[in-house]
């Protein structure tokens, strides 16, 4: 009897991971309805769920923990696969939309709207996902320029230098503006917690346009991986790929962005648990990417409010101490992997 | 400027130095070897530091001669002006002249240890582990000390962390790196959250250490760091001969006779002692170790480690920058950190870039 754990990960049938990791994703979501912070005990939430409770009780589970469930659903699914792509695009598995201040051009550009006078909760996703776009392309034309197959480290260092200069301006716009810096330091720690959904239904046509271009992008950039010469030779266009994949990523980490703030290292963990499960081909990777983002960040969301109560620790900082040896983890791997 | 002191036999006559050297004679057993150009070099620095400093003293919504700043510094001048320039404006030059040098020394060494000029205390993320711990204790959070000493122990946490993680900095510099920046991710992520439990006032109170500022800094941080920066420079001399040994392989640098661990430990105390206290000073300015022994590397042409160098380029980077934010949207005031982001980051970015960058020392 050969163990499921002995097959090597590329030959692993898709869908026996695939089906548990939805029902691991609606037991998140189920815990996540029912474990929180503050005076509502677990029997009274399990009562609310099953329809007698109390109006309050019934606003607490069904509209405040709900209302957050869906956006980490969103956050989770939108950062895994940017972060699945973006690896897939660089070629490096450092490369995250966090970590490469793909987020930090977000952040910025949502800082310009804060002060030309809009609040958090008006903002315009447009701007949000502009500012991904800009930040995408500054960093990623900084690796290409390397060769970026031989220097993984690089790119890193080109995001955590873009990162920099970009909070460097954006703590600078904020030094002109009370109001703006009052608001944005609640949202640059990334949360889920109390965030708009009507957000959600504005960003739906352009994850639909993020959609489409990864449908578009899948199967050429799964021969990309093999090389530019056999991605041409296969008659793709390398150029074409990219920056319809650049685009996507764009929209995915600017919509998160707009709606739970920078949430670090979501694009990093996601893309490499899938890996690990699945193998390194990217069609694989982005289907079980799909359960495994909003599961980790629901998951996180759940801890961030059962480890400081009555307070909550914000799910920003949850994510960094879950990521951080993460990265470590990759690094210290005896030869860093190319993808 | 000391390259090394040498001992030689006793009945070797050492009569010429090489080309660009000269000889000084200390007892009977052993020279001085000093390089000429070196001490050309820094002495250039040394004046143009002087002029900066007293043309910062002299800058100002109340602008005052040069000649007056020299007076007052000399103990005359009206006591208008010896107001403005000792109580007002010294305090703060000296904060921009120690922290510049401490961090640029700083980044001098990891550089050199590191083999990378780019890992620098800042990127390694020791400067925000330190912010982290010095803010916690600002806006009043757990254990109270004063933000000298949670800045410090916040950087050698943050080394400790980013060195053992890493398993060591030797053959792999890169895995240090990433390291370094993981934790500082982490670091920086606790610093926002502090900041978001407090209520406004607090958060602003703190809001100078996240981006790096010298207005109102405590004088008694500034006299400790400055002990501290004598102390490391003395040290950094004494131990000159060693660190000139580190861009070599460790192969070779056991081979020569020294114990490349000792030079490693050595070099990290000084760093966090350095990064420590400055971060406890004036917050975050990590970009000033990146370009000030940039400079000095251009200025010395890759002879040896410009430590000396370092610390000046890297204290003038420090007071220009200040006057400029100080000045140039007066009277809104530009925290340094920001000026120096703002003309670091794209310079780091332009390292990258290049097609045919020497990122590797």
């Amino acid at each position: 009897m050969i163990s499921w754990f002995h097959i090597p990960p590329a030959q692993r049938p898709l869908f026996s991971l695939f089906v548990p990791a939805l029902l691991v994703l609606a037991l998140c979501c189920f815990c996540s309805l029912l474990f929180g912070a503050g005076g509502l005990s677990l029997q009274a939430s399990f009562q609310t769920l099953l329809g007698n409770g109390s109006a309050d009780d019934q606003f607490t589970v069904f509209h405040l923990r709900a209302n957050r469930t869906l956006v980490g659903l969103f956050v989770g699914l939108t950062l895994g696969i940017a972060g699945a792509l973006m690896q897939a695009v660089a070629r490096n598995p450092l490369a995250e939309p966090g970590l490469l201040g793909v987020s930090a051009g977000s952040s910025f550009a949502v800082a310009i709207t804060l002060v030309l006078g809009a609040s958090t909760a008006t903002l315009t996703v447009g701007i949000a996902q502009l500012g991904a776009l800009i930040g995408c392309i500054c960093v990623l034309s900084v690796a290409r320029m390397q060769g970026q197959h031989n220097d993984p480290i690089r790119l890193v260092l080109a995001g955590a230098a873009l990162s920099s200069l970009l909070l460097a301006v954006t703590s600078l716009l904020l030094l002109f503006d009370q109001r703006a810096a009052d608001e944005i330091r609640f949202w640059v720690t990334g949360s889920v917690a109390g965030r708009d959904t009507n957000t959600l239904f504005s960003l739906l046509p352009s994850m639909l346009i993020a959609g489409l271009c990864i449908l578009y992008a899948a199967k050429p950039l799964a021969s990309l991986a093999l090389g530019e010469r056999v991605a041409i030779g296969l008659g793709h266009k390398p150029q074409r790929i990219r920056a319809v994949v650049i685009v996507a990523v764009a929209l995915l980490v600017g919509g998160a962005t707009a709606i739970a703030g920078p949430v670090a290292f979501i694009g990093l963990v996601v893309p490499f648990a899938a890996r690990a499960l699945v193998g390194p081909d990217i069609r694989r990777t982005l289907w079980l990417c799909l359960p495994l983002g909003p599961i980790i960040v629901i998951a996180a969301d759940v801890v961030s409010r059962l480890v400081a109560q009555p307070a909550e620790m914000p799910l920003g900082v949850l994510t960094a101490i879950i990521g951080a040896p993460v990265l470590l983890l990759i690094v210290r791997s005896r030869r860093m992997p190319t993808l | 400027m000391i390259n090394q002191s040498l001992s030689l036999p006793n009945d070797e006559e050492v009569t010429s130095a090489p080309s660009g050297h000269c000889l000084l004679p200390l007892g009977r057993n052993a020279i001085l070897l000093i390089e000429k150009p070196a001490i050309i070099r820094n002495a250039w620095l040394l004046t143009l530091l002087a002029i900066a400093c007293i043309a910062t003293l002299g800058i100002g919504t109340m602008p005052i001669s040069p000649k007056e700043v020299i007076a007052v510094l000399f103990g005359h001048g009206s006591s208008m002006s010896q107001f403005i320039v000792q109580d007002l404006r010294l305090p703060r030059l000296l904060a921009a002249l120690f922290t510049g040098a401490a961090f640029s020394l700083a980044g001098c060494l990891m550089q050199t240890m590191a083999r990378n000029r780019l890992a620098t205390p800042g990127i390694i993320g020791i400067d925000n582990a330190a912010m982290a711990f010095a803010v916690s204790s600002v806006v009043g959070m757990g254990i109270s000390l004063a933000p000298s000493v949670m800045a410090l122990a916040g950087a050698a946490t943050a080394t400790a962390l980013a060195f053992g993680l890493a398993g060591g900095s030797g053959t792999r510099g890169y895995r240090f790196i990433v390291a370094g920046i993981g934790i500082g991710a982490i670091a920086g992520a606790i610093t926002q959250l502090l900041l978001s439990q407090v209520s406004i006032d607090v958060a602003n109170s703190a809001y100078p250490w996240t981006v790096g500022s010298l207005s109102a800094r405590d004088p008694m941080m500034v006299k400790v760091l400055g002990i501290g920066l004598g102390v490391c420079l003395v040290a950094c001399l004494l131990f000159a001969s060693q660190f000139a040994l580190m861009p070599f392989s460790d192969q070779v640098i056991t081979a020569l006779g020294a114990n490349i661990k000792s030079i490693r430990i050595i070099t990290l105390v000084l760093c966090i002692t350095l990064t420590g206290l400055a971060v406890a000073v004036a917050g975050p300015v990590g970009l000033v170790a990146l370009i000030g022994p940039e400079i000095a590397r251009v200025l010395a042409r890759y002879r040896g480690i410009p430590l000396i160098s370092s610390a000046l380029t890297g204290a003038l980077v420090m007071i220009i920058a200040d006057l400029f934010g100080r000045t140039v949207l007066s009277p809104i005031e530009l925290p340094v950190g920001i000026v120096t982001a703002v003309v670091g980051g794209p310079y780091l970015i332009w390292i990258l870039v290049r097609r045919t960058s020497r990122t590797s020392l």
